[in-house]
């Protein structure tokens, strides 16, 4: 049952090409003036690509997917902090033991910690 | 998660567990919850409490209900529990309730010698704590309890022998079925885990595997949640030791947390650090979002970046300018006026004139640097037109090189880009 964990590097260049893309179709997209739209569709965009570069071997990445298909609300998650509580905080935590709740939460945080660098490099080397 | 038992009792467990006992006096009322765990604190089982336990123990089954506290709840991350015939009882304010918890120990040690050996198995895999706690508290006890209390331990021995490292199944065997030799493994792996528990309890770090524990050892059994006493030891023992296993590898995820050794502090780091990452991607994304108009250099940057991150250990070789990219594996040249743009190629333009334009910084800032060491003597000038000769080859190659480079990462990048 133990998958071995990411290859960080791996999940930050695939991240990273998913995600330029995705911004590009944003920036390309009407309606995306300088307004708080395009804050959520951006940061929906960094949630799934960082899904999407994962793949579905991951239960979290699953989820996340499943719920973009579904058109619910993938962005209010996060802003309306949920309880402190781990289910809430990993995607798909609900539903599944805590051994395997331990797991995704381990991997999630890789994937959280490769998507913050490759946020931060865009950031830092957009503007200088 | 687990809660800290009152009155210096230490309630551990993972999932919520069962409602201890948090007093002595609840296991005189709780006999149902006496099947589930004891929890005696330190202070009590210490000695001086063994006599009338002792000879409370007569019972046959008494043997059984040996109890072990745990209240060391930083030493064992899983609880360990088991129930003591010490201690907790100790307090008792009359030994009516002991006389109580003992009919009912029967019932309890059956199911609950599986956790116990489960929950004890953490610490030391050692279901022979029955046998051992018996012997613990021989010294103390007359032969009737030793005399009494194997067989009722046999019955223990032979359900924690299915919990050891060898993984057997036999926490259903029959407990008649014990054999010589089982308890001779028990014994030793129980006294082992006797002495943990004293560990625990006392702190003291005997590992003599045979050592006879100067005080009561309380075992404390715990009941995971929503289980009953019968559940099957083997499982949870693996299950305990998976949940512990990930456990270890989240604290090496997040920083800081080396010194914290509980599970619920633990649990909580861990959400908290869930939380700061994603407000810090929910920051970046915002800032993004504003900051970010031109999406064509940002592939080139993001190669840039890749590259930067493989050379990720290199010093900033510019010394001088430590405010460029850090990880640029050329070394500084010698200054040179060189205006000409990089045309390797309208991919790579952004790039190479990025790495190029922080290069030349870095040539400029050498440049004029005072040279303490000659270079502006009558010499100087033929140094000057010497390492300008120099820097304009090498800064040829430079850029050759981060040419090479980036088309490699771009192939790199090109391939992941296919599949993806």
């Amino acid at each position: 049952m133990n998958i071995q964990p990411p290859n960080s590097s791996s999940i930050k260049s695939r991240f990273a090409v998913k995600f330029v893309q995705a911004m590009k179709r944003l920036s390309k997209r009407r309606g995306m003036g300088d307004r708080y739209k395009r804050y959520r569709a951006t940061r929906a965009a960094a949630r799934v690509s960082l899904a999407a570069a994962v793949g579905p071997e991951r239960a979290w990445s699953r989820a996340v997917l499943r719920r973009i298909k579904k058109r619910r609300g993938l962005i209010g998650r996060t802003t309306t902090n949920p309880r402190r509580n781990l289910r809430g905080l990993v995607p798909g935590g609900k539903g599944m033991d805590y051994c395997s709740l331990l797991s995704e939460t381990a991997h999630y945080i890789t994937c959280l910690q490769a998507q913050v660098q490759v946020m931060q490099d865009m950031l830092h080397l957009s503007s200088p | 998660m687990g809660s800290e038992g009152s009155g210096g009792r230490v309630f551990q467990h993972r999932g919520g567990g069962r409602d201890m006992n948090s007093g002595i006096g609840g296991t005189n009322s709780a006999s149902d919850k006496v099947s589930g765990v004891t929890m005696c604190s330190e202070s009590m089982f210490y000695g001086s409490n063994w006599d009338p336990i002792v000879s409370l123990g007569q019972s046959g089954d008494f043997g059984n209900s040996n109890i072990v506290s745990q209240s060391e709840f930083a030493n064992n991350p899983l609880v360990l529990e088991n129930q003591t015939m010490c201690g907790s009882l100790a307090q008792f304010p009359s030994d009516s309730g002991l006389v109580d918890l003992v009919p009912r120990i029967p019932g309890f040690g059956s199911g609950s010698f599986s956790e116990m050996a489960t929950s004890f198995g953490h610490n030391s895999d050692s279901p022979n704590f029955s046998k051992g706690v018996s012997q613990d508290h021989c010294p103390n006890s007359d032969g009737g309890i030793l005399g009494a209390s194997p067989y009722g331990k046999r019955k223990r021995e032979v359900q924690q022998r299915a919990s050891p490292k060898s993984g057997e199944e036999e926490q259903h065997k029959d407990p008649s079925g014990d054999t010589s030799k089982e308890d001779d493994e028990m014994k030793q792996k129980f006294e082992k885990g006797i002495s943990r528990g004293k560990q625990a309890v006392k702190q003291a770090k005997d590992d003599q595997s045979g050592a006879e524990p100067s005080k009561d050892d309380y075992i404390h059994v715990r009941a995971k949640r929503g289980q009953a006493t019968n559940s099957h030891s083997l499982a949870e023992r693996v299950r305990r030791e998976k949940i512990s296993e990930r456990m270890r590898l989240l604290q090496e995820l997040v920083p800081g947390c080396n010194k914290i050794t509980g599970k619920a502090m633990m649990l909580d780091e861990i959400i908290n650090y869930v939380q700061s990452l994603q407000q810090q991607v929910e920051f970046l994304s915002m800032k993004l979002a504003t900051v970010n108009p031109e999406l064509n250099m940002d592939i080139d940057r993001i190669l840039s970046k890749d590259i930067l991150h493989l050379r990720g250990g290199n010093t900033t070789p510019l010394g001088v300018n430590p405010g460029l990219s850090p990880s640029f594996p050329f070394p500084p040249y010698p200054q040179g006026a060189f205006n000409n743009a990089p045309g390797t190629g309208p991919p790579f333009h952004s790039l190479s004139q990025h790495i190029w334009n922080t290069e030349l910084q870095g040539l400029l800032q050498m440049g004029f640097d005072p040279d303490p060491s000659g270079s502006m003597g009558p010499n100087g000038n033929y140094n000057r037109s010497i390492t300008f000769l120099d820097a304009i080859q090498t800064s040829v190659l430079c850029q050759f090189r981060v040419v090479i480079i980036v088309f490699f990462r771009v192939v790199e990048n090109g391939a992941i880009k296919v599949r993806a």
